[in-house]
């Protein structure tokens, strides 16, 4: 590997013997993040004490994951924010590989929002072991623009940054999207208000000039728990919105019904020409494939040639979705229900041939071979943690939950996974997770294999955090990743 | 300084540990509470994600304003002025005495269940 003999304390240099077409930061291509990257060593971890007794607050935590280290699965670093309350959860870089080609500008901050405050934090890498915090965006000012509960953060390519919301100032319907320019000041709203009623994820596909987003439900539903009654009365998600991606408007929404319940993560495949994509639909625990259809685009074009309404209702649009992988709830003598699986994350290997996702209440984290995107073919799972796992501890440290949040190595060789989901959620499946705190787990994958190995060896324990137990959810590493690189 | 009415509120924990605090009428139990730097669950600060949930445990009998109530949604109604509709608890929660310490003004001498484990009661496994 090219910079194997610099040390982590270097300032990492970007441009060393990489084939870039441009100065920007990231790859050109997802095959060049495969073949010019070097190994994952350090580890951005959102790191929580909302909802707990503990007295601190939130913060990132640095992970050294590389093994010739001495402080291997060791949190090296704690960037603290300066208030309590949080809830950090995703978050995301100022600059992907979507700005490959805008000179000058580095994959060098990260976007650090919390999802319970709106309280929205930046965070300095360029001192990769030691992060600095240099600017915050406080709560009222996001309140301004009548929007809450940050959630998804990408870069736009050309140097500004997108934020899913999911709530209105009060924590209500509708959420929207909040723009962040090259300072990381608030822009404005990014699109028209009123394009989506709910919001969670989002991904864009510029060669496609295609944005997809997905549902939650509003913040004052999900912040307090899970409520079935909720689901009942329609508050949860159970739809796809399709974008254009230049204009910021809504071209088709797709309901996936009674099997799309709460569509969480949304991803398209990564090659940029591609218009294929999933999402996992979390409470009915299922995955949806969606794709457009050239057939149906052909004819949508026609009608609008012949002035009919462009924008298209279910089903007679370009986009379709369909349910290609279904996780059937399982009985439990413990439990009253059938157990569903609650499939709470998915990601797309770099080379975009695997689907790997996690079952938080099962307790699974499973992998789909995808070349044929219409097919998924089981590759293989590991039954770890959660409700049925097998192993259910590591190194004699029990597991308190499922695997939730995963990561992926850019050569799709190493995947990592944390236990936590939402604090509140957590204390109501999980409640040991909020007094042995998280866990980071990682599987060694066998890509020409189809394979999944859990790595004994690896183990980051949250519970030994000197403030008390914490828990751990999204992970980052510096040079991009599977869930926060774009293509342009 | 204010010279807003106060009243004294007592914070118990689970663990037994308990603090009095006089906590003003224009000031939230929250605020109150880390005004004397005692520190309390929190999230949103604007009554919509239940992190800051206590539950009204007694109302002094000796206060006029609140003589013969005990707890439930009648006595957190005269116990407390919210500044904010608390989006985050349901009817059955108010009906409960449950209470949403970052909206609520206290309007009585009192005693609040509070920690991270009250707002945990809100929300039960729906399959277990
Ligand atoms: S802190 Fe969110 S409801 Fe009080």
């Amino acid at each position: 590997m090219s910079d194997a003999s610099i040390p982590d304390d270097v300032e990492p240099d970007h441009e060393h013997e990489h084939s870039h077409h441009a100065e920007g930061p990231g790859y050109a291509t997802p095959q060049a993040a495969i073949e010019e990257s070097d190994r994952e060593k350090l580890a951005y971890v959102m790191s929580l004490y909302v909802g707990t007794d503990v007295d601190a607050p939130d913060f990132v935590a640095v992970v050294d994951i590389d093994p010739d280290s001495d402080t291997y699965c060791k949190i090296v670093d704690r960037i603290e924010l300066p208030n309590r309350g949080d809830e950090l959860h995703h978050f995301g870089w100022n600059a992907c590989s979507s700005s490959c080609h805008v000179e000058g500008l580095e994959r060098r901050h990260l976007i650090v929002p919390g999802q319970r405050s709106s309280r929205i934090h930046v965070v300095d890498t360029k001192e990769r072991r030691n992060p600095e915090l240099v600017s915050v965006i406080e709560p009222e000012d996001v309140y301004e623009y009548d929007l809450s509960a940050p959630h998804t953060v990408h870069c736009i390519p050309d140097g500004q940054i997108l934020i899913s919301m999911l709530g209105d100032a009060d924590g209500e319907l509708p959420g929207g999207f909040l723009e962040l320019n090259e300072d990381f000041e608030i822009e404005g709203r990014w699109e028209p208000p009123g394009e989506i009623e709910m919001n969670y994820d989002y991904w864009y596909q510029p060669r496609q000039n295609v944005m997809v987003s997905s549902e939650w439900a509003a913040p004052k539903t999900y912040y307090p728990g899970f409520d079935l009654d909720d689901v009942e009365e329609g508050r949860y998600g159970r739809k796809l919105h399709f974008w254009d991606w230049e204009a910021g408007t809504v071209e088709q929404t797709i309901d996936l019904g009674e099997e799309g319940l709460i569509p969480l993560e949304v991803r398209f495949l990564h090659t940029p020409e591609s218009t294929h994509g999933f999402v996992g639909a979390a409470l009915s625990s299922n995955i949806f494939h969606f794709w457009r259809d050239e057939e149906s685009a052909a004819r949508s074009a026609a009608d609008e040639a012949s002035g009919d309404e462009p924008r298209a209702a279910d089903g007679e649009g370009k986009y379709r979705a369909e349910k290609v992988i279904d996780f059937e709830a399982r009985e439990h003598p413990d439990w009253d229900m059938p157990v569903p699986g609650l499939t709470t994350d998915i990601l797309i290997s770099m080379d975009d041939r695997y689907l790997f996702g996690s079952n938080w209440l099962h307790g699974d984290i499973w992998m789909y071979d995808v070349s044929d995107p219409s097919n998924p073919r089981r590759a293989d799972s590991l039954s770890v943690g959660g409700t049925f796992g097998e192993v259910q501890e590591v190194q004699g440290r029990k597991l308190s939950a499922g695997p939730q949040m995963i990561q992926l190595s850019l050569d799709g060789e190493r995947l990592y996974w944390t236990t936590s989901l939402f604090s509140s959620w957590d204390e109501q499946f999980y409640p040991e997770e909020g007094e042995r705190g998280s866990v980071m787990l990682k599987a060694d994958v066998d890509p020409r294999k189809g394979t999944l190995e859990l790595d004994e060896d690896f183990l980051v324990d949250w519970g030994e955090c000197p403030a008390g137990p914490a828990r751990a959810h999204e992970i980052r590493w510096p040079d991009g990743d599977c869930t926060s690189d774009v293509w342009q | 300084m204010t010279g807003a009415p106060s009243h004294d509120v007592r914070l118990e924990w689970p663990d037994g540990r308990t603090r009095s605090m006089d906590i003003r009428e224009d000031e939230t139990v929250l605020e109150g509470a880390d005004r004397v730097d005692v520190a309390l669950p929190f999230g949103c600060r604007t009554g919509a994600c239940g992190t800051c949930t206590g539950r009204l445990l007694e109302v002094d009998e000796s206060d006029p304003a609140d003589a013969g109530r005990d707890s439930g949604a009648g006595a957190v109604e005269a116990a407390f002025a919210y500044r904010r509709r608390p989006r985050a608890l349901k009817d059955r929660h108010r009906d409960d005495g449950y209470v949403l310490l970052c909206i609520a003004s206290p309007r009585v001498d009192c005693r609040i269940a509070v920690g991270s484990s009250v707002h945990a009661e809100l929300v039960e496994n729906p399959w277990k």
